[in-house]
Formats: structure tokens, sequence, C-alpha cells
């Protein structure tokens, strides 16, 4: 299972969006109610297009209350990798879902950042910098790809 | 996708979960297929990449191997 090739319409795109500017508005993932009050529709037509936009593998959702889990690249729910970014006049943390989303949230929001992780090996502390374009890791680090690229929504979480 | 200190510590917890050698890119190789897949994500004009791009992508990054294909 590779590149999903569901196409959203255009009501699941605007929800997609939506739902990143509330992600970056409240610093956390808001609920299909919140998104929904946003739009004046009803929570079922923002379940409907959580469920496209999941079946576009665009969100991956919480598997019993329907409800975002990532939203790559940020995580709805803490995991190990803690991103830092610096706004104009403040810092904010995020979730990323692993190493490579993790950086993708720097990548996203167009920042100088860093990821706070571990190595997956031993749990040494690492951190990952991002300034102005370039990045270093203290200590120096390699990221790993445990599934072949065809494979990777197969379990996307344990990806 | 994991990071870890060091390729021994790949191969120690390949072992440990009992898993193949899967694929590996250094950090910066990272950064950079994270800069170019994340950019532009929550822009209304995003759309997702067909299979043929994001194999461009990868190229371009050095990603050439058969573990890189999505299809």
């Amino acid at each position: 299972m590779g590149i999903s090739t569901v196409m959203p319409g255009d009501f699941e795109n605007r929800v997609r969006v939506r739902l990143y500017e509330l992600f970056l508005e409240l610093g956390r993932c808001p609920s299909k109610a919140e998104v929904a009050a946003t739009f004046g529709c009803g929570v079922a037509d923002v379940a409907d297009a959580f469920d496209e936009l999941a079946a576009a593998h665009i969100l991956v959702l919480q598997p019993g209350s329907g409800e975002v889990l990532m939203a790559n690249p940020l995580s709805a729910v803490p995991t190990p990798f803690v991103v830092e970014t610096k706004g104009v006049s403040d810092s904010r943390s995020w979730y990323g879902n692993c190493i490579w989303d993790a950086l993708g949230v720097i990548a996203m929001l167009q920042s100088d950042g860093r990821v706070l992780a571990s190595c997956g090996c031993c749990g040494e502390s690492m951190t990952v910098q991002v300034r102005k374009g370039e990045v270093t890791s203290q200590p120096p680090g390699v990221v790993h790809f445990a599934l072949p690229a065809r494979h990777w929504w197969d379990d996307i979480v344990f990806n | 996708m994991l990071l870890f200190r060091s390729e021994d510590h790949i191969d120690r917890w390949c072992a440990a979960w009992r898993l193949p050698r899967g694929g590996t890119l250094s950090v910066e190789q990272a950064w950079k297929l994270a800069d170019a897949w994340y950019r532009d994500r929550f822009s209304p004009d995003w759309r997702r990449r067909t299979v043929d791009e994001a194999h461009e992508l990868f190229r371009s990054l050095g990603m050439t191997s058969d573990f890189w294909r999505l299809a």
C-alpha cells in the first residue's frame, strides 16, 4: 500500500486547510466539533470529510473516536519527537509522528527550530537543530526507515 | 522512522526487534526530504505528489534503491 489514489473534493480540501489553521492557532489538534463550528456545518459533515481525507492518506484518524491522530507532519497526541519552533515573539512546542515528520513541522512552519528526540536503540538524548535551513544533530545521528516505501501505509502508526 | 546515534545502534535495534535492516538516511538527507515533502502542506493549493513525482524527489536525494519505491 503506497500512495493513495483517492482524491479529496473541494469541501474536504477546505476542511483540511481549516484543520491545519486551527491546529497552529490553538497549539493543539482541534476536534471535529471545533472544525464544524467554524464552517457552521454539522459534525457529521466534518466526520465524513475526515474519513475521505484518511482514505486519501492525508490524515490518520483515531480508531475509536474518529478524531484526528495525525495531520502529518503534526501529531495530535504526545510522541517521543518534541518539536520546538521559533515564532516572531515566542517559542512553540509540537509533536511530530516520527523524525521525518518532526523535521517536517519545522519545514512547514518555515521557522528555525529543533527536535528533541532520543536514540531509538539506547535512549540517549539527541537534539536535531535547524537554523537558517541548515541542520545539525547533537550527538551525530542516522535516520532509519524500518519499512520499505511501498509498505509505509500498511501500518502507519508503527511506521 | 527513528533517529539513532549510529549504524551500530540501528543494527542492534533491528536485532532486538527481529527486523531486517531497512533504509537509512543522513540527518541532512532527512531534513531535505522533510523540507520538500512538508513545506507547503497547509497551503490551500497543496496537492499530493504523484508516485512519479515522489520518486523524482527521492532520486534527487539519492534514495534510488528498490527500498524507496512506492509502487
